[in-house]
C-alpha cells in the first residue's frame, strides 16, 4: 500500500494504492488518526487506485468516520470503483460512509 | 494441475508473504485480477481469524496454506493446529447498524463465504 497526500485548498486527499489488509491496515490507521483529530478537518480519501480491501481494513474506515465525526471533521470516500466497490457492497458499506463519485465531487462535498 | 504450498507462523509479519505466492501464482498463470483479488481477501480473512482466536498460547505454531490451479478453479486449503472453530457455521454479520453501533465482527467470514464459490470445514 503506498499513500499519497495533496491539498486542494483546505481540504487534504489522502491517495492510497494497492491493498488495504490486515498487514497495511494498521499503517492507514495511524495515518487517518492523525488527520482527523483537527477539528474543522477536511480529509478526501481516493481510492481510485485501490486494488481491494479486507475487515481489517473497514474496521479502519469505521473508526476514521467515527473520529471524524466525534471530532467535527469531514470525511469523505471517493472513486470507490470495480472490485473494491463490489466489496463495499457487500459488507454493507456504500449507504454508511460518505462516497463521492470523483476527487472533484468528493472535494466539493467535504464543504 | 498447479499446486504451490507454504507454511507460515501464527505471526502478522508472515502475512505478506502468503499475498506474494498467490500475486506470483496468478502472474505465472495470467489469472484475472478480480478473482486473484478475491483469493487474496478470502486469505487475510481467514488467517487474521486463525491469528487472532485458534491459540490460547504464545507459541509459534505452523499454518499450512496450499493453492491449487486447475483449469477453471482455484482451491485454497488452511490447516492449522488451533483450536477447533467451524466458521461456516457463524451467523451472518448485521449490515443494517448504524456507523456509531457498526462492528466488523462477523464481516471476515461473511466475505469469504461470498466471494468464494464453496467453503468447507474439517477436522482430521
Amino acid at each position: 500500500m503506498d499513500l499519497r497526500e495533496d491539498t486542494s485548498g483546505d481540504v487534504t486527499i489522502l491517495e492510497i494504492k494497492g491493498r488495504i489488509d490486515s498487514t497495511t491496515a494498521p499503517v492507514l490507521g495511524e495515518r487517518l488518526t492523525a488527520s482527523l483529530t483537527t477539528p474543522q478537518r477536511r480529509l478526501v480519501l481516493d481510492l481510485r487506485q485501490l486494488e481491494y480491501i479486507s475487515s481489517a481494513g473497514f474496521r479502519v474506515l469505521l473508526l476514521a468516520a467515527r473520529r471524524a465525526e466525534e471530532a467535527g471533521a469531514r470525511f469523505v470516500l471517493c472513486s470507490v470503483t470495480g472490485k473494491v466497490r463490489h466489496l463495499f457492497d457487500l459488507g454493507g458499506f456504500l449507504d454508511l460512509f460518505l462516497i463521492s463519485g470523483s476527487r472533484e465531487e468528493a472535494i466539493t462535498a467535504v464543504h | 494441475m498447479r499446486t504451490v504450498e507454504t507454511t507460515i507462523a501464527n505471526r502478522r509479519d508472515d502475512l505478506a508473504r502468503v499475498t506474494r505466492i498467490v500475486e506470483d501464482l496468478a502472474g505465472t498463470h495470467h489469472l484475472a485480477r478480480d478473482v486473484v483479488a478475491d483469493v487474496k481477501v478470502a486469505l487475510d480473512e481467514v488467517l487474521t481469524n486463525i491469528l487472532a482466536y485458534a491459540y490460547e498460547d504464545d507459541e509459534i505454531h505452523e499454518i499450512r496454506i496450499r493453492l491449487s490451479l486447475d483449469q477453471e478453479v482455484i482451491e485454497v486449503e488452511v490447516e492449522d493446529d488451533g483450536r477447533p472453530f467451524d466458521p461456516t457455521a457463524l451467523a451472518p454479520p448485521d449490515l443494517s447498524a448504524s456507523l456509531r453501533d457498526r462492528s466488523v465482527g462477523g464481516l471476515g467470514m461473511h466475505f469469504v463465504r461470498n466471494l468464494m464459490s464453496e467453503v468447507t470445514y474439517a477436522r482430521p
